[in-house]
């Protein structure tokens, strides 16, 4: 199974929100990380068949994805960023909904609806109305709408939008073991999320891949970049309009901070290991 | 099917549904119905200004009075409906007065017996006319219709054809309490379209456009062949809602009219209400054709209202649209020539079911047609046209 998609681009009058990429998705899970405006979004809408692209094309296993129209959708699950409901439906009227427009038989959607439910942690508040919901159960609800139709596609835009601490660990479980021999793409800022759980991270920048590689192979790229220096408290504002600082830690009159430079910042500075966190403000931090 | 039953679920989920359907019926059945039967319209009023809460006892001796005429409208029993009232209002009862029904009796002398009126006296005609010179009654009524027709131009082919349907009015008139079928058939029924509107508007506006304000356009784009059948599923929902929203308010309607009117008068000829009428229908008749004719108005808004619906993605420009849809032109008609009111008149809701009182037509390809017909046949009409664009105008704005 693979998705790829060649040269997609995207133009919003002179705006270029997504410029000539190009991939090839295999089974897994793969973290799209980037600043907002980067252009997840777009290339995700276009992913899913409901933008169409300036130029370029998506196939999956091949095939054009806009010609093979439901098959497609068939075997796509999608979870968009401000996912929309229907305040007045539970939470299982909402999933039977969704899984009648997606065209799952009746008796096999409302055992795979309760399966979900479960899954999400939700099942006590099945007959509840959506819109007595928080904002992490809603997202949660979201995420079991795309599951309905256990797709080989799950595309998730934001999936961890709203959870807490908590939720998103089990999503990020939940997802690992959904994966399995599917094609998993979620997109994020939070970079924690994409260090856990995405085999493939890729990074995106106005529009483009600016990087592409496994969470290993990409900290790698920023080892030798990341600095620990110890200034005294009153300096460390100074130090901030200097360099990116990814982290300052009070130690008494001192500050520690975390550095993240193609150059030692200062003698002192000791350098130390690199996570994707300092990845991501090597490239963002202007952004961030 | 399921897909319906969904959206059908969905629908009357809605606060804002449950409210306006509500409101429609405590409007149209309660306070238009059973409110008014029991006092705002056939209280006694003794004060001739407030009415007292007894239409229930107040209609039972006015049906009884009118029974007491022998069922058959002839020169003689209308003689005896004027002199019962002038001998009532000799004794100075004033129950027995009002319990005549003087206003279809004025509405007779006034049409057929100008002739009686006696300008000096300012009283109306019913309290001095002579009785024995109510004659001729159907000869009047005959000779009065073709100066009607002969003052609207209605001549020629034209008046002939209205002038056939008159000829098929059984005479002498079946004749029982006129008042009842008059408030169900001018007022409260020929009105219901237009009260109707405003909660098919409210409740129906947001079909389409209301998907973009919960933003579920993605959702739905990316399940199997989903925006059409939840199109076809909506749409279906959004007439159903229509004839659920019309059945809740005729049952109940119809409820309060058996419970205080009765059956009695069913079979009178129109013509006991406006004399003026050629249409060959008994009251009932009347009834059936103003149930239809809401009944297809309000089928053809709801297409009307869904595809303005999938025109725009605001909510409220599209409750504003579907507004404007019915009581724009009722607006811009007092301002247009009768021949484009009539035009307009075939515009779901817009029209008036009461048409068949009178002798209006549209000439079309050289052929006369009474209003009634295409009044009733062409909003419903407009209403199915309406749909397949309006999948088609959501299906487009969903892929972009």
């Amino acid at each position: 199974m693979e998705l790829s998609f060649d040269r997609l681009t995207k133009h919003y009058g002179s705006k270029i929100a997504v410029d000539r990429v190009s991939a090839t998705l295999t089974p897994g899970v793969y973290g799209l990380l980037g600043a907002n405006g980067a252009g997840k979004t777009t290339l995700m809408r276009m992913l899913c068949a409901i933008l169409e692209s300036t130029s370029g094309e998506v196939f999956f296993n091949g095939e054009e994805v806009t010609g093979m129209g439901a098959a497609y959708r068939n075997v796509l699950g999608y979870l968009p960023q401000d996912f929309g409901y229907y305040p007045h439906y539970t939470a299982e009227e909402f999933l039977s909904y969704i899984a009648t427009l997606k065209g799952i038989p009746r008796v096999i959607a409302k055992r795979r609806i309760r399966e979900l439910l479960d899954t999400v942690g939700l099942l006590g508040a099945a007959k509840k109305k959506l819109r007595t919901f928080s904002g992490g159960m809603k997202q949660r609800v979201g995420i079991a709408q795309a599951l309905l139709n256990d797709p080989q596609v799950l595309i998730l835009d934001e999936p961890t939008a709203g959870l807490d601490p908590k939720e998103r660990v089990h999503l990020r479980n939940l997802l690992a073991d959904y994966a399995g021999d599917r094609i998993v793409v979620l997109s994020t800022h939070i970079v924690s999320d994409v260090e856990a759980i995405a085999d493939e991270v890729l990074v995106m920048k106005d529009g483009q891949f600016i990087l592409w590689g496994t969470v290993p192979e990409l900290v790698r790229q920023a080892n030798g970049k990341v600095w620990e220096l110890t200034v005294p408290a009153a300096q460390a504002r100074a130090w901030e309009k200097r360099f990116t600082v990814a982290n300052f830690r009070h130690e008494g009159d001192y500050v520690v901070l975390r550095i993240i430079s193609d150059q030692r910042p200062a003698e002192q500075a000791v350098p130390c290991r690199a996570t994707m966190e300092d990845l991501y403000l090597y490239h963002f931090g202007e952004e961030a | 099917m399921e897909l319906f039953r969904l959206e059908h679920k969905k629908l009357w989920r809605k606060t804002s549904v449950r409210v306006c359907v509500l409101l429609c019926f405590a409007y149209v059945v309660i306070f238009g119905g059973f409110l008014t039967y029991q006092w705002f319209e056939f209280g006694s009023s003794p004060d001739l200004v407030s009415h007292s809460f007894d239409g229930y006892s107040v209609i039972r001796s006015q049906q009884d009075q009118a029974a007491s005429y022998g069922g058959v409208l002839t020169d003689e029993t209308f003689q005896r409906m004027v002199a019962d009232y002038q001998a009532a209002d000799a004794y100075g009862d004033k129950v027995k007065m009002d319990i005549i029904d003087w206003k279809t009796m004025s509405s007779y002398l006034n049409q057929l017996y100008p002739d009686l009126k006696n300008d000096s006296d300012i009283r109306p005609v019913y309290y001095y006319v002579d009785t024995r010179n109510l004659t001729g009654f159907y000869e009047r009524r005959q000779a009065a219709l073709d100066t009607f027709l002969h003052s609207q131009g209605q001549t020629g082919e034209e008046g002939a054809m209205l002038m056939a349907m008159n000829d098929k009015v059984a005479e002498p008139f079946r004749y029982e309490w006129v008042r009842g079928w008059q408030h169900v058939l001018g007022n409260s029924l020929a009105d219901l379209g237009t009260i109707m509107a405003v909660f098919v508007a409210i409740v129906l506006a947001p079909t389409f456009s209301g998907e973009w304000h919960n933003n579920t356009a993605p959702l739905i784009l990316t399940t199997d062949g989903g925006w059409r059948r939840l199109a076809l599923a909506k749409i279906l929902c959004g007439l159903a809602f229509a004839v659920e929203l019309f059945m809740l308010v005729a049952v109940g309607g119809i409820t309060a009219q058996l419970i205080y009117l009765g059956t009695s008068g069913w079979d009178m000829p129109i013509q006991t209400m406006k004399l003026l009428a050629v249409a060959p229908m008994n009251m009932l008749q009347a009834e059936i054709y103003e149930y239809a004719f809401t009944l297809l108005g309000v089928i053809g808004f709801a297409g009307v209202v869904m595809l303005l619906s999938s025109l725009v993605k605001s909510n409220f420009l599209s409750l504003l649209f579907s507004l404007a849809a019915v009581y724009g032109p009722m607006m811009a008609a007092n301002y247009l020539p009768a021949s484009l009111q009539g035009v307009l008149g075939m515009l779901p809701l817009v029209g008036d079911a009461s048409d068949i009182f009178r002798t209006n037509t549209f000439h079309i390809f050289g052929k006369y047609i009474w209003s009634p017909y295409l009044l009733i046949i062409v909003p419903v009409l407009i209403g199915l046209v309406c749909i397949p664009f309006a999948i088609i105008k959501w299906s487009r704005r969903q892929r972009t």
